[in-house]
Protein backbone atom coordinates (compact mmCIF):
# COMPACT_ATOMS: atom_id res chain seq x y z
CA UNK A 1 0.00 0.00 0.00
CA UNK A 2 1.28 3.40 -0.87
CA UNK A 3 0.71 4.68 2.70
CA UNK A 4 3.04 2.03 4.02
CA UNK A 5 5.90 2.91 1.72
CA UNK A 6 8.87 3.83 3.90
CA UNK A 7 10.11 6.57 1.62
CA UNK A 8 13.42 4.95 0.69
CA UNK A 9 14.53 6.02 -2.71
CA UNK A 10 15.32 2.86 -4.60
CA UNK A 11 15.70 4.46 -7.97
CA UNK A 12 19.50 4.23 -7.78
CA UNK A 13 19.53 0.49 -7.22
CA UNK A 14 16.86 0.10 -9.87
CA UNK A 15 19.04 1.86 -12.36
CA UNK A 16 22.10 -0.23 -11.66
CA UNK A 17 20.82 -3.74 -11.29
CA UNK A 18 19.82 -4.65 -14.84
CA UNK A 19 23.30 -3.76 -16.01
CA UNK A 20 24.87 -6.24 -13.62
CA UNK A 21 22.47 -8.99 -14.59
CA UNK A 22 23.33 -8.26 -18.16
CA UNK A 23 27.01 -8.92 -17.70
CA UNK A 24 26.40 -12.11 -15.73
CA UNK A 25 27.89 -10.70 -12.62
CA UNK A 26 31.16 -9.94 -14.29
CA UNK A 27 32.30 -6.50 -13.32
CA UNK A 28 35.94 -6.37 -14.32
CA UNK A 29 37.11 -7.14 -17.80
CA UNK A 30 39.16 -10.31 -18.06
CA UNK A 31 41.29 -8.40 -20.48
CA UNK A 32 43.13 -5.65 -18.64
CA UNK A 33 44.55 -4.23 -21.85
CA UNK A 34 41.22 -2.47 -22.44
CA UNK A 35 41.46 1.24 -21.90
CA UNK A 36 38.78 3.84 -22.40
CA UNK A 37 40.51 4.89 -25.63
CA UNK A 38 40.99 1.33 -26.94
CA UNK A 39 39.67 0.91 -30.47
CA UNK A 40 37.25 -1.85 -31.46
CA UNK A 41 35.51 -2.86 -34.68
CA UNK A 42 32.78 -5.35 -35.55
CA UNK A 43 33.79 -8.60 -37.21
CA UNK A 44 31.61 -10.38 -39.71
CA UNK A 45 29.69 -12.74 -37.44
CA UNK A 46 26.11 -13.90 -37.09
CA UNK A 47 24.75 -11.62 -34.39
CA UNK A 48 21.14 -12.76 -34.51
CA UNK A 49 21.39 -14.50 -31.14
CA UNK A 50 22.96 -11.59 -29.32
CA UNK A 51 20.98 -9.91 -26.56
CA UNK A 52 19.75 -6.45 -27.57
CA UNK A 53 22.11 -4.67 -25.16
CA UNK A 54 25.09 -6.33 -26.81
CA UNK A 55 23.65 -5.83 -30.25
CA UNK A 56 23.36 -2.09 -29.73
CA UNK A 57 27.07 -1.98 -28.89
CA UNK A 58 27.94 -4.09 -31.91
CA UNK A 59 25.84 -1.82 -34.12
CA UNK A 60 28.03 1.12 -33.08
CA UNK A 61 31.17 -0.68 -34.16
CA UNK A 62 30.80 -0.66 -37.95
CA UNK A 63 33.87 1.56 -38.00
CA UNK A 64 36.68 1.76 -35.47
CA UNK A 65 35.39 3.31 -32.28
CA UNK A 66 36.68 3.74 -28.74
CA UNK A 67 35.16 2.34 -25.57
CA UNK A 68 34.65 5.91 -24.33
CA UNK A 69 32.65 6.81 -27.45
CA UNK A 70 30.45 3.72 -27.13
CA UNK A 71 29.74 4.70 -23.52
CA UNK A 72 28.96 8.28 -24.49
CA UNK A 73 26.62 7.41 -27.37
CA UNK A 74 24.77 4.65 -25.56
CA UNK A 75 24.83 6.25 -22.09
CA UNK A 76 26.42 3.22 -20.49
CA UNK A 77 28.99 3.69 -17.70
CA UNK A 78 32.57 2.96 -18.74
CA UNK A 79 33.11 0.02 -16.42
CA UNK A 80 30.11 -1.71 -17.91
CA UNK A 81 31.03 -0.92 -21.51
CA UNK A 82 34.46 -2.42 -20.85
CA UNK A 83 33.03 -5.66 -19.53
CA UNK A 84 30.51 -5.94 -22.36
CA UNK A 85 33.11 -5.17 -25.03
CA UNK A 86 35.34 -7.76 -23.44
CA UNK A 87 32.58 -10.36 -23.75
CA UNK A 88 32.08 -9.43 -27.42
CA UNK A 89 35.84 -9.70 -28.06
CA UNK A 90 35.97 -13.07 -26.37
CA UNK A 91 33.05 -14.37 -28.44
CA UNK A 92 34.53 -13.15 -31.71
CA UNK A 93 32.05 -10.40 -32.49
CA UNK A 94 34.64 -7.64 -32.15
CA UNK A 95 38.29 -7.12 -32.91
CA UNK A 96 40.45 -4.63 -31.06
CA UNK A 97 43.30 -2.37 -32.06
CA UNK A 98 46.61 -2.00 -30.23
CA UNK A 99 46.33 -2.82 -26.53
CA UNK A 100 46.60 -0.02 -24.00
CA UNK A 101 50.16 0.73 -22.97
CA UNK A 102 51.61 1.80 -19.66
CA UNK A 103 53.62 4.54 -21.33
CA UNK A 104 53.93 5.83 -24.88
CA UNK A 105 57.60 5.37 -25.64
CA UNK A 106 57.50 4.83 -29.38
CA UNK A 107 59.24 7.80 -31.04
CA UNK A 108 57.64 6.99 -34.39
CA UNK A 109 54.15 7.12 -32.87
CA UNK A 110 54.87 10.41 -31.11
CA UNK A 111 56.33 11.78 -34.32
CA UNK A 112 53.17 10.84 -36.19
CA UNK A 113 51.02 12.55 -33.57
CA UNK A 114 53.16 15.68 -33.73
CA UNK A 115 52.96 15.81 -37.52
CA UNK A 116 49.21 15.27 -37.37
CA UNK A 117 48.73 18.10 -34.89
CA UNK A 118 50.89 20.46 -36.89
CA UNK A 119 48.69 19.81 -39.92
CA UNK A 120 45.54 20.83 -38.04
CA UNK B 1 50.17 -0.65 -38.30
CA UNK B 2 47.37 -1.79 -36.02
CA UNK B 3 44.67 0.76 -35.25
CA UNK B 4 46.15 2.69 -32.34
CA UNK B 5 44.76 5.25 -29.95
CA UNK B 6 46.73 7.79 -27.96
CA UNK B 7 45.52 10.01 -25.16
CA UNK B 8 46.27 13.46 -23.89
CA UNK B 9 44.82 14.55 -20.57
CA UNK B 10 43.50 18.08 -20.18
CA UNK B 11 43.68 18.90 -16.49
CA UNK B 12 43.54 21.91 -14.22
CA UNK B 13 41.32 23.31 -11.53
CA UNK B 14 37.60 23.82 -11.62
CA UNK B 15 36.49 26.10 -14.46
CA UNK B 16 39.94 26.63 -15.95
CA UNK B 17 38.77 25.99 -19.52
CA UNK B 18 39.31 22.24 -19.95
CA UNK B 19 36.11 21.54 -21.84
CA UNK B 20 36.60 24.68 -23.91
CA UNK B 21 40.06 23.53 -25.01
CA UNK B 22 38.84 20.04 -25.88
CA UNK B 23 35.99 21.55 -27.91
CA UNK B 24 38.18 24.00 -29.79
CA UNK B 25 40.49 21.33 -31.27
CA UNK B 26 38.27 18.26 -31.40
CA UNK B 27 36.87 17.12 -34.75
CA UNK B 28 33.65 16.11 -33.01
CA UNK B 29 31.61 18.12 -30.51
CA UNK B 30 32.91 17.07 -27.08
CA UNK B 31 31.25 13.90 -25.83
CA UNK B 32 30.51 13.03 -22.25
CA UNK B 33 30.94 9.59 -20.84
CA UNK B 34 30.18 8.45 -17.35
CA UNK B 35 31.83 6.21 -14.86
CA UNK B 36 30.36 4.76 -11.70
CA UNK B 37 32.44 5.04 -8.60
CA UNK B 38 31.77 3.74 -5.15
CA UNK B 39 32.07 6.06 -2.22
CA UNK B 40 35.47 4.58 -1.49
CA UNK B 41 36.60 6.06 -4.78
CA UNK B 42 37.32 2.81 -6.56
CA UNK B 43 35.57 1.24 -9.54
CA UNK B 44 32.48 -0.80 -8.81
CA UNK B 45 34.04 -4.19 -8.29
CA UNK B 46 31.80 -6.04 -5.91
CA UNK B 47 28.53 -7.28 -7.31
CA UNK B 48 27.04 -8.44 -4.07
CA UNK B 49 27.74 -5.19 -2.32
CA UNK B 50 26.51 -2.89 -5.02
CA UNK B 51 23.10 -2.26 -3.57
CA UNK B 52 24.35 -1.31 -0.14
CA UNK B 53 27.26 0.84 -1.28
CA UNK B 54 26.86 4.44 -2.16
CA UNK B 55 27.84 4.93 -5.74
CA UNK B 56 28.40 8.15 -7.52
CA UNK B 57 28.61 9.06 -11.16
CA UNK B 58 31.47 11.06 -12.56
CA UNK B 59 31.26 12.60 -16.01
CA UNK B 60 34.23 12.91 -18.37
CA UNK B 61 34.36 15.18 -21.38
CA UNK B 62 36.43 14.12 -24.31
CA UNK B 63 37.17 14.92 -27.93
CA UNK B 64 38.91 13.23 -30.84
CA UNK B 65 41.48 14.15 -33.48
CA UNK B 66 42.16 11.69 -36.29
CA UNK B 67 45.91 11.78 -36.84
CA UNK B 68 46.10 9.23 -39.65
CA UNK B 69 44.05 6.25 -40.83
CA UNK B 70 45.77 4.22 -38.10
CA UNK B 71 46.16 6.67 -35.24
CA UNK B 72 43.47 8.54 -33.30
CA UNK B 73 44.17 11.00 -30.54
CA UNK B 74 41.70 11.38 -27.68
CA UNK B 75 41.66 14.41 -25.45
CA UNK B 76 40.19 13.74 -22.04
CA UNK B 77 39.24 16.50 -19.64
CA UNK B 78 39.67 15.56 -16.00
CA UNK B 79 36.71 15.83 -13.67
CA UNK B 80 36.91 19.12 -11.81
CA UNK B 81 36.72 17.83 -8.26
CA UNK B 82 39.72 16.35 -6.53
CA UNK B 83 37.79 13.49 -5.01
CA UNK B 84 37.82 11.70 -8.35
CA UNK B 85 41.53 10.84 -8.36
CA UNK B 86 40.66 7.31 -9.38
CA UNK B 87 39.55 8.62 -12.74
CA UNK B 88 42.74 10.59 -13.13
CA UNK B 89 44.71 7.36 -12.85
CA UNK B 90 42.62 5.77 -15.55
CA UNK B 91 43.01 8.79 -17.83
CA UNK B 92 46.73 9.23 -17.21
CA UNK B 93 47.69 5.60 -17.72
CA UNK B 94 49.35 5.30 -21.10
CA UNK B 95 48.75 8.96 -21.94
CA UNK B 96 51.29 10.94 -23.94
CA UNK B 97 51.03 13.54 -21.22
CA UNK B 98 48.88 16.35 -19.91
CA UNK B 99 48.06 19.96 -20.46
CA UNK B 100 47.49 21.64 -17.11
CA UNK B 101 45.29 24.67 -17.62
CA UNK B 102 45.94 27.57 -15.33
CA UNK B 103 43.54 30.41 -14.55
CA UNK B 104 45.54 33.37 -13.26
CA UNK B 105 42.64 34.46 -11.06
CA UNK B 106 43.04 31.22 -9.12
CA UNK B 107 46.57 29.99 -9.64
CA UNK B 108 46.42 27.60 -6.71
CA UNK B 109 43.45 25.71 -8.16
CA UNK B 110 45.80 24.10 -10.70
CA UNK B 111 48.44 23.12 -8.17
CA UNK B 112 46.96 19.66 -7.39
CA UNK B 113 47.13 18.83 -11.12
CA UNK B 114 50.75 19.97 -11.40
CA UNK B 115 51.60 17.96 -8.33
CA UNK B 116 49.80 14.88 -9.65
CA UNK B 117 51.71 14.71 -12.95
CA UNK B 118 55.00 15.78 -11.39
CA UNK B 119 54.89 12.95 -8.84
CA UNK B 120 54.14 10.34 -11.46
CA UNK B 121 56.75 11.56 -13.91
CA UNK B 122 54.10 12.14 -16.58
CA UNK B 123 55.11 14.81 -19.12
CA UNK B 124 52.98 17.94 -18.90
CA UNK B 125 52.93 21.56 -19.96
CA UNK B 126 51.35 24.40 -18.04
CA UNK B 127 48.99 26.40 -20.24
CA UNK B 128 47.93 29.74 -18.88
CA UNK B 129 44.43 30.53 -20.12
CA UNK B 130 44.20 34.22 -20.86
CA UNK B 131 40.57 34.65 -19.96
CA UNK B 132 40.54 38.38 -20.32
CA UNK B 133 43.68 38.99 -22.32
CA UNK B 134 45.52 40.58 -19.42
CA UNK B 135 47.73 38.56 -17.16
CA UNK B 136 48.67 40.07 -13.82
CA UNK B 137 51.68 37.78 -13.35
CA UNK B 138 54.98 37.23 -15.07
CA UNK B 139 56.02 33.79 -16.22
CA UNK B 140 58.46 33.63 -13.30
CA UNK B 141 55.71 34.36 -10.80
CA UNK B 142 53.47 31.67 -12.26
CA UNK B 143 56.30 29.15 -12.31
CA UNK B 144 57.05 29.96 -8.70
CA UNK B 145 53.45 29.70 -7.54
CA UNK B 146 52.95 26.34 -9.25
CA UNK B 147 56.43 25.07 -8.38
CA UNK B 148 57.05 24.19 -12.01
CA UNK B 149 60.29 22.43 -12.80
CA UNK B 150 62.66 24.38 -15.07
CA UNK B 151 62.11 21.89 -17.90
CA UNK B 152 58.30 22.14 -17.82
CA UNK B 153 57.11 24.24 -20.76
CA UNK B 154 54.76 27.11 -20.00
CA UNK B 155 52.55 28.38 -22.80
CA UNK B 156 49.95 31.15 -22.96
CA UNK B 157 46.68 30.34 -24.64
CA UNK B 158 43.10 31.22 -25.30
CA UNK B 159 41.28 27.91 -24.94
CA UNK B 160 38.51 29.15 -27.23
CA UNK B 161 40.96 29.55 -30.07
CA UNK B 162 41.74 26.47 -32.13
CA UNK B 163 45.19 27.60 -33.28
CA UNK B 164 46.15 28.55 -29.75
CA UNK B 165 44.97 25.23 -28.29
CA UNK B 166 46.75 23.38 -31.07
CA UNK B 167 50.04 25.06 -30.14
CA UNK B 168 49.64 23.89 -26.56
CA UNK B 169 49.16 20.31 -27.80
CA UNK B 170 52.19 20.59 -30.08
CA UNK B 171 54.25 21.91 -27.20
CA UNK B 172 53.23 18.93 -25.06
CA UNK B 173 54.05 16.32 -27.70
CA UNK B 174 57.46 17.92 -28.35
CA UNK B 175 58.11 17.92 -24.62
CA UNK B 176 57.11 14.25 -24.34
CA UNK B 177 59.43 13.41 -27.24
CA UNK B 178 62.32 15.30 -25.68
CA UNK B 179 61.88 13.25 -22.53
CA UNK B 180 62.11 9.88 -24.28
CA UNK B 181 65.20 7.89 -23.47
CA UNK B 182 67.77 8.65 -26.17
CA UNK B 183 67.59 5.94 -28.81
CA UNK B 184 70.81 3.99 -29.22
CA UNK B 185 72.38 3.84 -32.65
CA UNK B 186 72.43 0.27 -33.93
N1 LIG C 1 37.15 34.87 -21.76
C1 LIG C 1 37.50 33.59 -21.78
N2 LIG C 1 36.63 32.68 -21.31
C2 LIG C 1 36.98 31.38 -21.32
C3 LIG C 1 38.21 30.93 -21.85
N3 LIG C 1 38.28 29.59 -21.71
C4 LIG C 1 37.13 29.22 -21.13
N4 LIG C 1 36.33 30.28 -20.91
C5 LIG C 1 35.01 30.27 -20.26
O1 LIG C 1 35.20 29.87 -18.91
C6 LIG C 1 34.15 29.03 -18.46
C7 LIG C 1 34.69 27.71 -17.96
O2 LIG C 1 35.24 27.00 -19.06
P1 LIG C 1 35.14 25.41 -19.17
O3 LIG C 1 35.81 25.03 -20.44
O4 LIG C 1 33.76 24.94 -18.95
O5 LIG C 1 36.02 25.00 -17.93
P2 LIG C 1 36.26 23.55 -17.35
O6 LIG C 1 37.67 23.54 -16.88
O7 LIG C 1 35.85 22.51 -18.30
O8 LIG C 1 35.27 23.58 -16.10
P3 LIG C 1 34.85 22.34 -15.15
O9 LIG C 1 34.70 21.13 -16.02
O10 LIG C 1 33.56 22.81 -14.57
O11 LIG C 1 35.94 22.23 -14.14
C8 LIG C 1 33.22 28.88 -19.66
O12 LIG C 1 32.16 29.79 -19.48
C9 LIG C 1 34.08 29.25 -20.84
O13 LIG C 1 33.31 29.80 -21.89
C10 LIG C 1 39.12 31.92 -22.37
O14 LIG C 1 40.22 31.63 -22.82
N5 LIG C 1 38.70 33.22 -22.32
MG1 LIG D 1 34.51 20.87 -18.02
Amino acid sequence: MIEDWDGDDESEAGRFLPLYILVNGRTTPRNSSLDLATQVIALAADATRLEPEYLQILNRCGNWISIAEIGAYLHIPLTIVKVMVDVLLEQGYLDSGSPAQQRVVDPALLGAVLAGLERL
Amino acid sequence: MKRTSVKIVVAGGFGTGKTTLVGSVSEIAPLTTEELLTEAGVGVDDVTGVESKTTTTVALDFGRITISPDVVLYLFGTPGQDRFWFMWDELAQGAIGAIVLVDTRRLDSSFPAVDYFERRGIPFVAAVNRFFGECPYTEEEIRGALELGADVPLVWLDARDRASSKLALVSLVRHAMARLPVARAH
